[in-house]
């Protein structure tokens, strides 16, 4: 079963577009990343899916079942992290577990204590006097406090020192490991290359690509930093390799970015006369740039 | 059909507010009807008699008011409390609707195990308690005053009773109409600002009406007519009234569900 499913999902402002035709499916016990720039449409997504807007066209699904308008008992089973954290400044942050928890039975407050623990997070002060990533850690317990077996992140790592950050990634795989699918999204691909098993990319409010992590388009690209040895060399030579340009920081090395496979490249490589050489995989921020560029390009769609 | 949860947590957010209003309501009761008792030593109702009919009536003054405590209680003092307690039901409601959307805790509160329609009514059960608190104050204060103090052989507890019941029925219908309204705005600061201008609004329609018989029909449209305090002070409260303003209540949160159901809460 599917713990997201959309099918042909739309949504407009008047006349300005949020998303178009979004089809994709998230799987049960999957950790899914939902990626692109600001203003791309995850968050009109993540709000479609969670009832907080209405669609215009198409439909969304949570375990199999239409997505009601706002709440009902089938959000028992979800845990939601918005991007930009808003609870009421009057409450102290256990005020607002308290009353978050209030709307399920059965809380392991030991759970909530070991959330609190592991994220380094002082409940008792006003939410008013949070700073923006306290409050981001108040929104992650209050999504997680529980147990849900779907959790939707918008943006969860905004906002987070990289060693909270990090102890969330390994509270996210744990729960994930325990069953629970998890959905964010983000446009710091440095997270989806670190916990995810897919990822969609969406662009304009169109999903251009929906798959594994691994076979994102372009994973073929290899980075390749080198200097020829010589006083004046010929990059005549470079131009089999792939597109080559000179660092402007540093004269004499060039950056190829090759798509060749990799023996033929080290095959080429090994003909020239090299002083410096730095091969390197392509980030999956290279990677969304360049598919961005190519889709751009092609004004390509690509549901999945 | 009903959260407690969210009920008793509105409860306590809107607390202070709660203490402010009934601060100054009691406050503006308790000069008033304390002033009762100056009324024969400077001879208020022959001042009265002197002013031109269509002000008093305008004003929802007439000259026997100032000789009966009762009168001048539930027909003049709480004809003001009534303004400044409706105009605070209605801002009370209007937040009560728009305070999510408004501060960001829409995306908190309309994520939970609960229908829009579930959130809205606890909300209005919130509404209900704390106008009932307001208004029992309201009566506790006016009893203590009048009954203890200022009018101890004259101050008709029942008949107050019945002025203190219409005025809290009034605002009641003040809040439902808040309510319908509400879904329809994302600002606290534009419901208040409504809030206040539909409180001054039935205040002077009704006031309008009293003074133009050409514009009798603008009675209607005002909540303070149906409360008609001064008959209910009298002992004859004003039956239509004690319908028509529950009904009211009812339909605007029944249409406040109906509104809030089908709007976007976007960003």
């Amino acid at each position: 079963m599917n713990a997201v499913e959309t099918v042909q999902l739309g949504k407009y402002y008047g006349k300005k577009l949020g998303i178009t035709g979004v089809n994709m499916a998230v799987r049960d016990g999957e950790i899914f990343g939902f990626i692109g720039p600001n203003g791309a449409g995850k968050t009109t997504t993540i709000r479609l899916l969670l009832g907080l807007i209405k669609p215009s066209s198409g439909e969304a699904k949570i375990f199999g079942r239409p997505v009601p308008i706002s709440g009902g008992r089938l959000y028992r089973r979800v845990g939601y992290v918005p991007s930009e954290v808003n609870y009421y400044p009057e409450m102290t942050g256990r005020d607002l577990l308290e009353y978050a928890a209030g709307f399920y039975t059965a809380i392991d407050s030991l759970w909530v204590e070991e959330m609190v623990d592991r994220l380094q997070f002082d409940p008792d002060k006003k939410i008013r006097t949070y700073s923006h990533g306290n409050r981001k850690k108040l929104g992650i317990i209050q999504a997680l406090l529980h147990k849900p077996r779907l959790l939707i992140l918008d943006e969860p790592g905004s906002g987070l020192d990289p060693l909270i950050r990090l102890e969330l990634f390994k509270i996210l795989e744990e729960m994930n490991q325990k069953g629970a699918t998890v959905f964010f999204s983000t446009h710091i691909l440095e997270e989806v290359e670190r916990i995810c098993q897919r990822v969609a990319i969406i662009k304009d409010g169109s999903l251009i690509h929906c798959g594994p992590v691994d076979e994102l388009p372009g994973k073929d690209i290899r980075f390749v930093i080198l200097k020829l040895a010589g006083s004046e060399p010929s990059t005549a030579a470079l131009d089999e390799l792939g597109e080559a340009e000179e660092l402007s920081s540093r004269p004499g090395y060039y950056r190829v970015v090759s798509h060749l496979p990799v023996n033929e490249l080290v095959n080429k490589l090994s003909r020239l006369n090299l002083e410096y050489l730095r091969i390197s995989d392509p980030s999956l921020e290279d990677l969304f740039f360049d598919f961005y560029k190519t889709s751009a390009e092609e004004g390509g769609n690509h549901n999945a | 059909m009903l959260n407690g949860n969210i009920c008793s947590t509105e409860i306590s957010l809107n607390r202070r507010s709660l203490f402010i209003w009934t601060f100054v309501v009691v406050i503006v009761i308790l000069v008033y009807l304390s002033s009762f008792i100056f009324m024969e030593e400077i001879e208020v109702v022959e001042m009265i008699e002197g002013y031109p009919d269509m002000l008093t009536t305008g004003l929802g003054m007439s000259p026997e008011m100032f000789g009966d405590v009762n009168l001048y209680h539930g027909g003049l003092v709480l004809l003001y409390g009534l303004l400044l307690a409706s105009i605070y039901a209605m801002m009370l409601a209007g937040s009560l609707v728009t305070r999510d959307v408004d501060i960001g805790t829409v995306e908190f509160l309309y994520t939970r195990p609960l229908s829009r329609q579930i959130i809205l009514f606890s909300k209005a059960l919130s509404f209900l308690v704390m106008i009932t608190l307001l208004w029992i104050t309201i009566y506790l204060v006016s009893v203590a005053l009048g009954a203890l103090w200022v009018a101890p052989e004259s101050f008709d507890i029942y008949n107050q009773f019945l002025a203190h019941l219409m005025g809290y029925l009034a605002c009641l219908a003040a809040g439902g109409l808040a309510f319908g309204f509400s879904p329809l705005l994302n600002r606290v600061q534009s419901s208040t600002s409504l809030a206040i201008g539909l409180g001054f609004a039935f205040f002077f329609l009704n006031t309008i009406a009293s003074m133009y018989e050409q514009l009798e029909f603008l009675k209607y449209l005002s909540i303070h007519y149906y409360a008609d305090l001064s008959g209910a002070a009298s002992g004859e409260p004003y039956i239509t009234g004690m319908i028509v303003l529950p009904v009211v209540f009812f339909v605007g949160v029944g249409l406040g569900s109906f509104l809030l159901n089908r709007k976007d809460f976007t960003a």
